[in-house]
């Protein structure tokens, strides 16, 4: 099956980053285009998945503005999140069909693309029973919310590459507390991959654990959409 | 696969039951698809829906889907019961993991649902 992805350069604000879905999620239902995935670096923002708790924020929104770090309720499932530059977010807007047509297998998915991309750089993840997202012996490195609209995705998983977004300090991520976050940074330090070798290897996981041929296509390119 | 023969189904997975009113819940197949369901967000007594809008969110392990309405009409009445308890959808989804029940405001519509065999060789295809 054949999928498209575009990757963003420069950090997408949140709400511009939930329009886009949108729009690509209507023309996918729509048949007008493949299976698309859209990767991104956010501006600094906390997001609550529609029954996230925000009592897992620590801190008011006069201090949030006073950090720079935006805020939205997002309609993904999971708890509170933050995304941030140095970090990739994964929105795949595939239609799940047949046998695929599984959250829980959807999730496992997500799962595995987070595992098989640290590995790609040496870094072990794992699962954690009971904490979904990838976790290795630093944190949680990957975490994962999305919405299932007439059996086509949106939202994803978010991947900490080049940097924890700062925004993780001001919450209790997916309201678990005490557990650490990581990014291949935090395990690598100055052997980090770049960013874009981060993209590469998680379009090329997507591929394999979803069974996808992916072509590349520059974001203006889904502007006709 | 459990598929209940007095019921008829929708290809997006719900079922329907006709009494007096009509009663609507997710099959045995869109439950298991969905895992572990830990929230339901159901319509509101007195909403008025056409067929296929969306009308509940089930909320599984990091996931939101959407329901949607089979049939037409009226909210008469909605499964409280899943507030608290969530995965009745999963241990009873044609029982008391029912999730409302609706007035029909076109029964000929039913005619466009799936009777159970149908249902079956959907899922075996």
């Amino acid at each position: 099956m054949n999928a498209q992805a575009a990757i963003f350069e420069d950090p997408v604000a949140y709400g511009e980053g939930v329009r886009i879905q949108k729009k690509i999620h209507a023309a996918r239902l729509a048949k007008a285009i493949p299976d698309t995935l859209l990767v991104m670096q956010h501006q600094p923002v906390i997001t609550l998945g529609r029954r996230g708790r925000d009592n897992y924020l620590t801190v008011d929104s006069t201090e949030l503005e006073n950090l720079g770090i935006d805020y939205h309720v997002s309609s993904r499932g999971g708890d509170i999140t933050c995304h941030g530059p140095g970090q990739w977010v994964l929105y795949p807007i595939i239609k799940l069909e047949g046998q695929s047509a599984s959250a829980r297998g959807y999730l496992w998915n997500l799962e595995e693309i987070a595992i098989r991309t640290a590995s790609d750089f040496g870094v072990c993840a794992y699962r954690r029973e009971g904490m979904n997202g990838a976790w290795t012996d630093e944190g949680k490195i990957a975490a994962i919310g999305f919405h299932i609209k007439r059996w086509v995705t949106l939202h994803g998983m978010s991947f900490n590459a080049a940097a924890v977004p700062e925004g993780f300090s001001k919450i209790v991520p997916c309201g678990l507390e005490g557990q650490p976050v990581a990014a291949l940074k935090t395990i690598l330090g100055p052997q980090t991959p770049s960013m874009d070798a981060v993209a590469e290897r998680l379009l090329q996981n997507f591929g394999a654990v979803c069974g996808r041929d992916i072509t590349l296509v520059k974001p203006s390119e889904l502007a006709s959409v | 696969m459990n598929i209940p023969d007095d019921l008829l189904y929708a290809e997006s997975h719900e079922w329907v039951k006709v009494n007096d009113v009509a009663t609507v819940g997710v099959s045995d197949f869109a439950q298991q698809q969905l895992g572990d369901i830990t929230f339901v967000e159901l319509p509101e007594v007195g909403d008025e829906l056409s067929k296929k809008d969306e009308v509940a969110v089930v909320e599984s392990v990091k996931a939101a889907s959407d329901i949607y309405t089979p049939v037409s009409g009226t909210v008469t009445e909605i499964n409280e019961a899943l507030e608290d308890s969530p995965d009745l959808v999963n241990t009873d989804p044609y029982g008391e993991g029912w999730l409302f029940k609706i007035e029909l405001s076109d029964e000929s519509e039913l005619d466009e649902l799936m009777k159970p065999d149908k249902y079956k060789e959907m899922q075996a295809g």
